[in-house]
Protein backbone atom coordinates (compact mmCIF):
# COMPACT_ATOMS: atom_id res chain seq x y z
CA UNK A 1 0.00 0.00 0.00
CA UNK A 2 0.92 3.79 -0.41
CA UNK A 3 2.79 5.10 2.49
CA UNK A 4 2.02 8.75 1.54
CA UNK A 5 -0.79 10.07 -1.27
CA UNK A 6 -0.33 13.89 -1.77
CA UNK A 7 -3.07 15.76 -3.77
CA UNK A 8 -2.02 18.68 -5.75
CA UNK A 9 1.48 18.27 -7.59
CA UNK A 10 2.23 21.96 -6.71
CA UNK A 11 5.10 23.39 -5.07
CA UNK A 12 4.36 22.01 -1.57
CA UNK A 13 2.99 18.48 -2.61
CA UNK A 14 5.76 17.88 -4.96
CA UNK A 15 8.55 18.99 -2.19
CA UNK A 16 6.50 16.59 0.14
CA UNK A 17 6.83 14.24 -1.73
CA UNK A 18 10.41 14.54 -2.74
CA UNK A 19 10.92 14.57 1.21
CA UNK A 20 8.99 11.65 2.06
CA UNK A 21 10.33 9.93 -0.71
CA UNK A 22 14.17 10.45 0.01
CA UNK A 23 13.28 8.83 3.50
CA UNK A 24 12.04 5.84 1.91
CA UNK A 25 8.34 5.99 1.84
CA UNK A 26 6.05 4.89 -0.99
CA UNK A 27 4.24 8.14 -2.34
CA UNK A 28 2.03 8.42 -4.86
CA UNK A 29 1.45 12.79 -6.08
CA UNK A 30 -2.40 13.19 -8.03
CA UNK A 31 -2.75 16.72 -9.60
CA UNK A 32 -6.27 17.70 -11.48
CA UNK A 33 -4.59 19.54 -14.24
CA UNK A 34 -2.58 17.87 -17.22
CA UNK A 35 0.63 19.77 -16.28
CA UNK A 36 2.68 19.08 -13.15
CA UNK A 37 4.04 22.74 -11.21
CA UNK A 38 0.72 24.09 -9.73
CA UNK A 39 0.58 27.81 -9.51
CA UNK A 40 4.25 27.60 -10.34
CA UNK A 41 3.16 27.18 -13.70
CA UNK A 42 2.43 30.97 -14.14
CA UNK A 43 5.17 32.59 -12.35
CA UNK A 44 7.93 34.16 -14.06
CA UNK A 45 8.78 37.66 -12.17
CA UNK A 46 11.97 39.24 -11.72
CA UNK A 47 13.18 39.60 -8.48
CA UNK A 48 14.97 42.53 -6.42
CA UNK A 49 18.46 41.03 -6.92
CA UNK A 50 17.49 41.31 -10.97
CA UNK A 51 17.46 37.42 -11.38
CA UNK A 52 14.41 36.15 -12.78
CA UNK A 53 11.78 33.43 -10.82
CA UNK A 54 10.81 31.34 -13.51
CA UNK A 55 8.24 28.51 -11.70
CA UNK A 56 7.26 26.81 -15.16
CA UNK A 57 11.69 26.14 -14.71
CA UNK A 58 11.16 25.75 -10.84
CA UNK A 59 8.03 22.65 -11.49
CA UNK A 60 9.93 20.86 -13.78
CA UNK A 61 12.79 20.70 -11.43
CA UNK A 62 10.80 19.37 -8.78
CA UNK A 63 8.74 16.81 -10.88
CA UNK A 64 12.39 15.52 -12.11
CA UNK A 65 13.40 15.29 -8.69
CA UNK A 66 10.30 13.83 -7.36
CA UNK A 67 10.56 11.22 -10.55
CA UNK A 68 13.89 10.09 -9.55
CA UNK A 69 13.11 9.38 -6.31
CA UNK A 70 10.61 6.68 -7.40
CA UNK A 71 7.90 8.97 -6.64
CA UNK A 72 4.08 8.10 -8.46
CA UNK A 73 2.91 11.02 -10.23
CA UNK A 74 -0.54 11.01 -11.84
CA UNK A 75 -2.13 13.94 -13.54
CA UNK A 76 -5.85 14.85 -14.65
CA UNK A 77 -6.92 13.13 -11.68
CA UNK A 78 -9.87 14.42 -8.86
CA UNK A 79 -10.39 13.93 -5.37
CA UNK A 80 -14.05 13.71 -5.11
CA UNK A 81 -14.46 12.13 -1.47
CA UNK A 82 -11.81 10.60 1.16
CA UNK A 83 -12.87 8.69 4.17
CA UNK A 84 -10.64 7.08 7.11
CA UNK A 85 -10.81 3.50 7.48
CA UNK A 86 -8.80 1.17 9.90
CA UNK A 87 -5.56 0.99 7.46
CA UNK A 88 -5.14 4.91 6.43
CA UNK A 89 -7.34 6.36 4.07
CA UNK A 90 -9.68 5.46 1.41
CA UNK A 91 -9.28 8.02 -1.32
CA UNK A 92 -12.15 8.32 -4.09
CA UNK A 93 -11.16 9.56 -7.73
CA UNK A 94 -12.07 10.05 -11.06
CA UNK A 95 -10.01 6.94 -12.12
CA UNK A 96 -11.07 4.46 -8.69
CA UNK A 97 -10.77 4.44 -5.50
CA UNK A 98 -7.21 4.45 -3.63
CA UNK A 99 -5.73 3.36 -0.65
CA UNK A 100 -3.01 4.92 1.68
CA UNK A 101 -1.69 5.26 4.61
CA UNK A 102 -1.38 9.20 5.11
CA UNK A 103 -2.89 11.99 3.38
CA UNK A 104 -1.24 15.24 2.41
CA UNK A 105 -3.63 17.51 1.16
CA UNK A 106 -1.75 20.26 -0.87
CA UNK A 107 -4.65 21.75 -2.65
CA UNK A 108 -3.54 25.29 -2.76
CA UNK A 109 -6.09 28.24 -2.95
CA UNK A 110 -8.55 29.43 -5.60
CA UNK A 111 -9.11 32.70 -6.16
CA UNK A 112 -12.43 34.51 -5.17
CA UNK A 113 -14.10 36.79 -7.16
CA UNK A 114 -15.96 40.39 -6.91
CA UNK A 115 -19.11 40.27 -8.03
CA UNK A 116 -20.27 43.27 -10.61
CA UNK A 117 -22.71 44.20 -12.99
CA UNK A 118 -21.97 42.04 -16.02
CA UNK A 119 -18.97 39.92 -14.09
CA UNK A 120 -20.76 36.62 -15.62
CA UNK A 121 -20.32 37.77 -19.45
CA UNK A 122 -17.62 35.62 -21.55
CA UNK A 123 -14.61 37.59 -21.78
CA UNK A 124 -14.72 38.57 -18.07
CA UNK A 125 -12.14 36.15 -16.33
CA UNK A 126 -10.22 35.94 -13.29
CA UNK A 127 -6.37 37.35 -13.29
CA UNK A 128 -5.43 33.64 -12.62
CA UNK A 129 -6.78 32.63 -15.83
CA UNK A 130 -5.82 35.01 -17.82
CA UNK A 131 -2.03 33.86 -15.88
CA UNK A 132 -2.26 30.30 -16.94
CA UNK A 133 -3.40 31.16 -20.54
CA UNK A 134 -0.73 33.12 -21.07
CA UNK A 135 2.66 31.88 -19.20
CA UNK A 136 0.79 28.19 -19.61
CA UNK A 137 -0.89 27.78 -22.12
CA UNK A 138 0.70 30.28 -24.80
CA UNK A 139 -2.56 31.94 -25.74
CA UNK A 140 -3.15 35.60 -25.40
CA UNK A 141 -6.63 36.17 -23.95
CA UNK A 142 -7.07 39.36 -26.11
CA UNK A 143 -4.83 42.15 -27.36
CA UNK A 144 -6.28 44.41 -24.62
CA UNK A 145 -7.58 44.18 -21.30
CA UNK A 146 -8.82 46.13 -18.15
CA UNK A 147 -7.38 44.88 -14.69
CA UNK A 148 -10.48 44.98 -12.08
CA UNK A 149 -8.76 44.81 -8.39
CA UNK A 150 -5.05 46.87 -7.46
CA UNK A 151 -3.30 44.47 -5.63
CA UNK A 152 0.12 42.74 -5.41
CA UNK A 153 -1.31 39.46 -7.29
CA UNK A 154 -3.12 41.69 -10.00
CA UNK A 155 0.56 43.72 -11.07
CA UNK A 156 2.45 41.07 -10.98
CA UNK A 157 0.40 39.62 -13.45
CA UNK A 158 -0.07 42.64 -15.80
CA UNK A 159 3.70 42.72 -16.44
CA UNK A 160 3.47 39.04 -17.27
CA UNK A 161 0.77 40.01 -19.16
CA UNK A 162 2.65 42.63 -20.85
CA UNK A 163 5.22 40.26 -21.76
CA UNK A 164 2.58 38.27 -23.48
CA UNK A 165 1.87 41.30 -25.78
CA UNK A 166 -1.28 42.40 -24.48
CA UNK A 167 -1.90 45.82 -23.77
CA UNK A 168 -2.88 46.52 -20.43
CA UNK A 169 -5.04 49.57 -20.50
CA UNK A 170 -5.34 50.11 -16.69
CA UNK A 171 -5.20 48.79 -13.31
CA UNK A 172 -8.39 49.79 -11.49
CA UNK A 173 -10.17 48.94 -8.42
CA UNK A 174 -13.49 47.40 -8.07
CA UNK A 175 -16.07 49.70 -6.20
CA UNK A 176 -16.19 49.17 -2.59
CA UNK A 177 -19.09 47.25 -1.67
CA UNK A 178 -20.17 44.27 1.01
CA UNK A 179 -17.62 41.97 -0.52
CA UNK A 180 -15.10 44.30 -2.67
CA UNK A 181 -14.52 46.23 1.18
CA UNK A 182 -11.42 47.85 1.26
CA UNK A 183 -10.17 46.65 -2.43
CA UNK A 184 -12.56 49.28 -3.32
CA UNK A 185 -11.31 51.88 -0.65
CA UNK A 186 -8.31 54.04 -2.66
CA UNK A 187 -6.40 54.98 0.81
CA UNK A 188 -6.95 51.58 1.78
CA UNK A 189 -5.62 50.33 -1.63
CA UNK A 190 -2.50 52.48 -1.32
CA UNK A 191 -2.16 51.36 2.33
CA UNK A 192 -0.98 47.78 0.67
CA UNK A 193 0.42 48.87 -2.11
CA UNK A 194 2.88 50.88 0.09
CA UNK A 195 3.56 47.76 2.15
CA UNK A 196 5.00 46.62 -0.94
CA UNK A 197 7.95 49.48 -1.00
CA UNK A 198 11.04 47.32 0.65
CA UNK A 199 10.34 44.01 -0.66
CA UNK A 200 8.96 44.57 -4.33
CA UNK A 201 9.48 41.61 -7.10
CA UNK A 202 10.12 43.62 -9.65
CA UNK A 203 11.27 47.53 -10.89
CA UNK A 204 7.48 47.55 -11.83
CA UNK A 205 6.67 47.79 -8.16
CA UNK A 206 9.59 49.02 -6.87
CA UNK A 207 8.28 52.25 -8.57
CA UNK A 208 4.79 52.21 -7.60
CA UNK A 209 5.98 51.44 -3.46
CA UNK A 210 8.28 54.48 -4.21
CA UNK A 211 5.38 57.05 -4.31
CA UNK A 212 4.31 56.74 -1.14
CA UNK A 213 7.70 56.01 0.64
CA UNK A 214 7.46 58.97 2.64
CA UNK A 215 3.90 59.75 3.37
CA UNK A 216 0.59 58.36 4.76
CA UNK A 217 -1.29 55.92 2.61
CA UNK A 218 -4.44 58.57 3.67
CA UNK A 219 -2.26 61.36 2.18
CA UNK A 220 -1.07 59.60 -0.67
CA UNK A 221 -4.52 58.74 -1.66
CA UNK A 222 -5.43 62.13 -1.81
CA UNK A 223 -2.80 63.00 -4.13
CA UNK A 224 -2.37 60.13 -5.85
CA UNK A 225 -2.79 61.76 -9.86
CA UNK A 226 -5.83 60.96 -11.30
CA UNK A 227 -4.63 59.50 -14.04
CA UNK A 228 -2.94 56.66 -12.12
CA UNK A 229 0.96 56.37 -12.07
CA UNK A 230 1.94 54.51 -15.07
CA UNK A 231 4.58 52.17 -14.95
CA UNK A 232 6.48 50.21 -17.71
CA UNK A 233 3.39 51.75 -19.33
CA UNK A 234 0.55 50.44 -17.83
CA UNK A 235 -1.82 53.37 -15.51
CA UNK A 236 -2.05 52.19 -12.04
CA UNK A 237 -5.61 53.98 -11.47
CA UNK A 238 -6.55 53.38 -7.25
CA UNK A 239 -8.97 56.49 -7.64
CA UNK A 240 -10.81 54.98 -10.71
CA UNK A 241 -13.77 52.25 -9.58
CA UNK A 242 -15.17 49.79 -12.15
CA UNK A 243 -19.05 49.76 -11.77
CA UNK A 244 -19.95 47.57 -14.46
CA UNK A 245 -18.58 44.70 -17.31
CA UNK A 246 -20.08 46.19 -20.30
CA UNK A 247 -21.33 44.16 -23.89
CA UNK A 248 -23.41 42.71 -25.33
CA UNK A 249 -22.99 38.67 -25.10
CA UNK A 250 -19.24 38.74 -24.28
CA UNK A 251 -17.12 41.88 -22.40
CA UNK A 252 -16.01 44.72 -24.66
CA UNK A 253 -15.30 47.28 -21.63
CA UNK A 254 -15.44 48.56 -18.27
CA UNK A 255 -17.78 50.89 -17.10
CA UNK A 256 -15.82 53.63 -14.47
CA UNK A 257 -16.54 56.16 -12.06
CA UNK A 258 -13.78 58.49 -10.14
CA UNK A 259 -14.12 57.82 -6.50
CA UNK A 260 -13.20 59.64 -3.47
CA UNK A 261 -9.97 58.65 -1.26
CA UNK A 262 -12.84 56.75 0.74
CA UNK A 263 -14.49 54.98 -1.70
CA UNK A 264 -17.78 57.16 -2.56
CA UNK A 265 -18.29 57.75 -6.33
CA UNK A 266 -17.73 61.46 -7.59
CA UNK A 267 -20.76 61.87 -9.83
CA UNK A 268 -20.65 62.98 -13.79
CA UNK A 269 -17.13 60.94 -13.80
CA UNK A 270 -18.06 57.67 -15.39
CA UNK A 271 -16.12 56.28 -18.62
CA UNK A 272 -15.93 53.41 -20.49
CA UNK A 273 -12.93 51.77 -20.92
CA UNK A 274 -12.67 49.58 -24.02
CA UNK A 275 -11.20 46.15 -23.71
CA UNK A 276 -10.65 42.48 -25.54
CA UNK A 277 -10.72 40.84 -21.99
CA UNK A 278 -11.40 42.13 -18.30
CA UNK A 279 -9.45 40.64 -15.93
CA UNK A 280 -10.96 40.85 -11.94
CA UNK A 281 -8.30 40.30 -9.06
CA UNK A 282 -10.25 39.41 -6.44
CA UNK A 283 -7.06 37.74 -4.26
CA UNK A 284 -6.61 34.06 -3.31
CA UNK A 285 -8.41 32.00 -0.73
CA UNK A 286 -7.29 28.23 0.85
CA UNK A 287 -9.14 25.61 -1.06
CA UNK A 288 -10.17 24.12 1.97
CA UNK A 289 -13.48 21.44 0.68
CA UNK A 290 -11.27 17.75 1.26
CA UNK A 291 -10.13 19.19 4.71
CA UNK A 292 -13.36 19.63 6.23
CA UNK A 293 -15.07 16.47 4.27
CA UNK A 294 -11.98 14.82 6.21
CA UNK A 295 -13.21 16.64 9.81
CA UNK A 296 -10.85 18.79 10.19
CA UNK A 297 -11.82 21.56 12.29
CA UNK A 298 -11.34 25.31 10.97
CA UNK A 299 -10.38 29.00 12.10
CA UNK A 300 -11.46 32.02 9.91
CA UNK A 301 -8.00 33.67 9.45
CA UNK A 302 -8.02 37.00 7.92
CA UNK A 303 -4.42 37.37 7.09
CA UNK A 304 -3.92 33.97 5.92
CA UNK A 305 -6.51 34.01 3.18
CA UNK A 306 -10.19 32.12 4.79
CA UNK A 307 -10.56 28.74 6.51
CA UNK A 308 -7.52 27.18 7.75
CA UNK A 309 -7.57 23.51 8.80
CA UNK A 310 -6.07 23.50 12.37
CA UNK A 311 -2.65 22.32 12.05
CA UNK A 312 0.79 22.17 13.93
CA UNK A 313 3.56 23.80 12.80
CA UNK A 314 4.65 20.67 11.66
CA UNK A 315 2.01 20.65 9.09
CA UNK A 316 -0.13 17.57 11.24
CA UNK A 317 -3.71 18.12 11.30
CA UNK A 318 -5.64 16.79 14.39
CA UNK A 319 -6.94 13.81 12.64
CA UNK A 320 -5.12 10.89 12.32
CA UNK A 321 -2.61 10.55 9.25
CA UNK A 322 -3.85 13.87 7.48
CA UNK A 323 -1.66 16.56 6.69
CA UNK A 324 -1.29 19.74 4.67
CA UNK A 325 0.91 22.10 3.47
CA UNK A 326 1.11 24.94 1.18
CA UNK A 327 -1.20 27.52 0.61
CA UNK A 328 -4.24 25.52 2.04
CA UNK A 329 -2.51 26.46 5.38
CA UNK A 330 -2.78 30.02 4.46
CA UNK A 331 -2.10 32.35 1.15
CA UNK A 332 1.97 32.52 1.09
CA UNK A 333 4.46 32.50 -2.05
CA UNK A 334 5.57 29.61 -3.70
CA UNK A 335 9.18 29.14 -1.98
CA UNK A 336 7.11 29.27 1.76
CA UNK A 337 4.99 26.66 0.08
CA UNK A 338 7.92 24.53 -1.29
CA UNK A 339 9.49 25.05 2.53
CA UNK A 340 6.46 23.64 3.70
CA UNK A 341 6.19 20.43 1.53
CA UNK A 342 9.51 19.58 3.15
CA UNK A 343 8.50 19.68 6.46
CA UNK A 344 5.34 18.10 5.99
CA UNK A 345 6.92 15.21 3.74
CA UNK A 346 9.55 14.43 6.55
CA UNK A 347 6.99 14.46 9.80
CA UNK A 348 4.85 11.60 7.78
CA UNK A 349 8.61 10.13 7.37
CA UNK A 350 9.18 10.73 11.33
CA UNK A 351 5.56 9.14 12.54
CA UNK A 352 5.64 6.25 9.90
CA UNK A 353 9.52 5.20 10.21
CA UNK A 354 8.92 5.38 14.25
CA UNK A 355 10.89 8.71 15.94
CA UNK A 356 14.55 8.62 15.00
CA UNK A 357 17.31 11.64 16.19
CA UNK A 358 18.13 11.86 12.31
CA UNK A 359 14.58 12.71 11.15
CA UNK A 360 13.58 14.83 14.00
CA UNK A 361 17.04 17.00 13.56
CA UNK A 362 15.87 17.13 9.27
CA UNK A 363 12.09 18.18 10.92
CA UNK A 364 14.15 20.79 12.78
CA UNK A 365 16.48 22.01 9.97
CA UNK A 366 13.23 22.32 7.73
CA UNK A 367 10.80 24.20 10.17
CA UNK A 368 13.72 27.00 10.50
CA UNK A 369 14.08 26.83 6.95
CA UNK A 370 10.16 27.69 6.32
CA UNK A 371 10.73 30.69 8.89
CA UNK A 372 13.96 31.89 6.85
CA UNK A 373 11.80 31.85 3.79
CA UNK A 374 9.00 33.43 5.01
CA UNK A 375 11.16 36.14 7.16
CA UNK A 376 12.39 36.83 3.10
CA UNK A 377 9.14 36.61 1.39
CA UNK A 378 8.93 39.01 -1.47
CA UNK A 379 5.18 38.70 -2.26
CA UNK A 380 3.44 39.31 1.21
CA UNK A 381 0.26 39.06 0.51
CA UNK A 382 -1.04 40.37 3.74
CA UNK A 383 0.48 41.65 7.28
CA UNK A 384 0.27 39.91 10.08
CA UNK A 385 1.24 36.42 8.80
CA UNK A 386 3.83 35.46 10.93
CA UNK A 387 1.26 36.31 14.27
CA UNK A 388 -1.79 34.48 12.55
CA UNK A 389 0.45 31.36 12.10
CA UNK A 390 1.51 31.01 15.48
CA UNK A 391 -2.04 31.74 16.89
CA UNK A 392 -3.11 28.77 14.60
CA UNK A 393 -0.33 26.25 16.09
CA UNK A 394 -1.46 27.36 19.48
CA UNK A 395 -4.98 26.94 19.04
CA UNK A 396 -4.33 23.31 17.32
CA UNK A 397 -2.44 22.56 20.69
CA UNK A 398 -5.91 23.56 22.05
CA UNK A 399 -7.99 21.33 20.32
CA UNK A 400 -5.67 18.35 19.51
CA UNK A 401 -6.68 16.07 22.16
CA UNK A 402 -10.60 17.32 21.89
CA UNK A 403 -10.89 16.58 17.93
CA UNK A 404 -8.88 13.27 18.14
CA UNK A 405 -11.72 11.93 20.41
CA UNK A 406 -14.46 13.14 17.88
CA UNK A 407 -13.33 11.50 15.21
CA UNK A 408 -15.17 8.21 14.73
CA UNK A 409 -13.45 5.31 12.34
CA UNK A 410 -15.82 4.35 9.57
CA UNK B 1 -23.00 48.08 -7.16
CA UNK B 2 -26.05 47.83 -9.07
CA UNK B 3 -27.81 45.02 -6.83
CA UNK B 4 -30.62 43.86 -9.09
CA UNK B 5 -28.32 43.03 -11.88
CA UNK B 6 -25.14 41.86 -9.95
CA UNK B 7 -25.32 37.99 -10.03
CA UNK B 8 -23.71 36.42 -7.10
CA UNK B 9 -24.28 32.38 -7.72
CA UNK B 10 -23.44 31.90 -11.18
CA UNK B 11 -24.99 28.34 -11.88
CA UNK B 12 -28.51 29.54 -9.84
CA UNK B 13 -28.59 32.86 -11.14
CA UNK B 14 -28.95 34.31 -7.97
CA UNK B 15 -28.77 38.41 -7.62
CA UNK B 16 -26.92 40.55 -4.91
CA UNK B 17 -30.87 41.48 -4.14
CA UNK B 18 -32.30 38.55 -3.60
CA UNK B 19 -29.52 37.51 -1.31
CA UNK B 20 -29.34 40.44 0.93
CA UNK B 21 -33.24 40.72 0.89
CA UNK B 22 -33.39 37.75 2.16
CA UNK B 23 -31.07 37.65 5.18
CA UNK B 24 -33.27 40.92 6.08
CA UNK B 25 -36.40 39.78 5.83
CA UNK B 26 -35.25 36.38 7.62
CA UNK B 27 -32.59 37.48 9.60
CA UNK B 28 -30.38 34.05 8.26
CA UNK B 29 -27.56 32.61 8.02
CA UNK B 30 -25.60 31.32 5.07
CA UNK B 31 -26.96 28.28 5.56
CA UNK B 32 -30.35 29.36 5.41
CA UNK B 33 -29.75 32.13 2.59
CA UNK B 34 -28.47 29.10 0.63
CA UNK B 35 -32.01 26.58 1.75
CA UNK B 36 -34.28 29.61 0.61
CA UNK B 37 -32.70 30.83 -2.78
CA UNK B 38 -30.64 27.81 -3.72
CA UNK B 39 -27.68 30.11 -3.80
CA UNK B 40 -24.51 28.20 -3.91
CA UNK B 41 -26.51 24.49 -4.29
CA UNK B 42 -25.75 24.46 -8.38
CA UNK B 43 -23.68 22.53 -10.86
CA UNK B 44 -20.69 23.96 -9.57
CA UNK B 45 -21.36 22.94 -5.61
CA UNK B 46 -20.61 26.69 -4.49
CA UNK B 47 -17.13 26.54 -5.43
CA UNK B 48 -17.47 30.11 -6.91
CA UNK B 49 -20.17 31.97 -4.50
CA UNK B 50 -19.63 30.31 -1.36
CA UNK B 51 -17.13 33.08 0.00
CA UNK B 52 -19.75 35.59 -1.41
CA UNK B 53 -22.14 34.25 0.00
CA UNK B 54 -20.41 34.10 3.54
CA UNK B 55 -18.96 37.27 3.00
CA UNK B 56 -22.44 39.48 2.35
CA UNK B 57 -24.08 37.17 5.20
CA UNK B 58 -21.60 38.32 7.86
CA UNK B 59 -21.55 41.89 6.67
CA UNK B 60 -25.34 42.20 6.65
CA UNK B 61 -25.79 40.85 9.77
CA UNK B 62 -22.77 43.03 11.14
CA UNK B 63 -21.18 39.34 12.42
CA UNK B 64 -17.56 38.26 11.83
CA UNK B 65 -17.10 35.43 9.65
CA UNK B 66 -17.26 32.31 11.89
CA UNK B 67 -14.82 29.97 12.28
CA UNK B 68 -16.85 26.55 11.37
CA UNK B 69 -17.71 26.71 7.49
CA UNK B 70 -21.38 27.92 6.87
CA UNK B 71 -21.77 26.35 3.83
CA UNK B 72 -20.99 22.84 4.36
CA UNK B 73 -18.67 20.88 1.59
CA UNK B 74 -19.73 17.16 0.57
CA UNK B 75 -18.82 14.98 -1.47
CA UNK B 76 -18.48 14.80 -4.17
CA UNK B 77 -16.07 17.73 -4.07
CA UNK B 78 -15.85 17.23 -7.67
CA UNK B 79 -18.11 16.75 -10.66
CA UNK B 80 -18.15 12.95 -11.12
CA UNK B 81 -19.65 10.94 -14.57
CA UNK B 82 -22.16 8.71 -14.20
CA UNK B 83 -19.31 5.81 -15.29
CA UNK B 84 -17.07 6.62 -11.92
CA UNK B 85 -20.30 7.02 -9.47
CA UNK B 86 -21.55 3.46 -10.77
CA UNK B 87 -17.97 1.93 -10.86
CA UNK B 88 -16.95 1.69 -13.63
CA UNK B 89 -13.21 1.81 -12.66
CA UNK B 90 -11.85 -1.27 -10.35
CA UNK B 91 -12.29 0.53 -6.84
CA UNK B 92 -9.82 -1.46 -5.32
CA UNK B 93 -6.50 -0.89 -7.83
CA UNK B 94 -3.94 1.12 -5.90
CA UNK B 95 -2.00 2.56 -8.99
Amino acid sequence: MIDLLVVGAGPAGLSAAIAAAEQGLKVKVLDEFPKVGGRLLGQLHQEPSGEWWNGIEMGEKLHQKARLEGVNIQCEVSVSDISRTDFGWSVYTSVGMIKAKNLLLATGASETAIPLPGWTLPGAISIGAAQVMGNVHRVKPGNSCVIIGANVLSIAIANELMLCGVKVKEIIIPETGPVAKDAGVPEKVMASLMRLTHLAPNAFLRQAGKFGKFVSPKVAAQFFPKNGIRVLGIPIRVKKAAIEIIGEGQATGVRTVAVTPDGKRIQGTEQVTEADFVCIAGGLAPMSELASIAGCSFKYVEELGGHIPLHSERMETAVPGLYVAGNITGVESAKVAMAQGKVAGLTVAFNTNGASKKTEMLVKCALDDVRKTRANALIEFQPGIVEARERIYVQFEQERIAVKQAITVS
Amino acid sequence: MSDEKTIVCRCEEISFQTISDTVREYSCSSREVKLRTRAGMGYCGGRTCRHMIDTIVAGINQEPIADEIQLSYRPPARPLTFGVLGGMQHDNESR
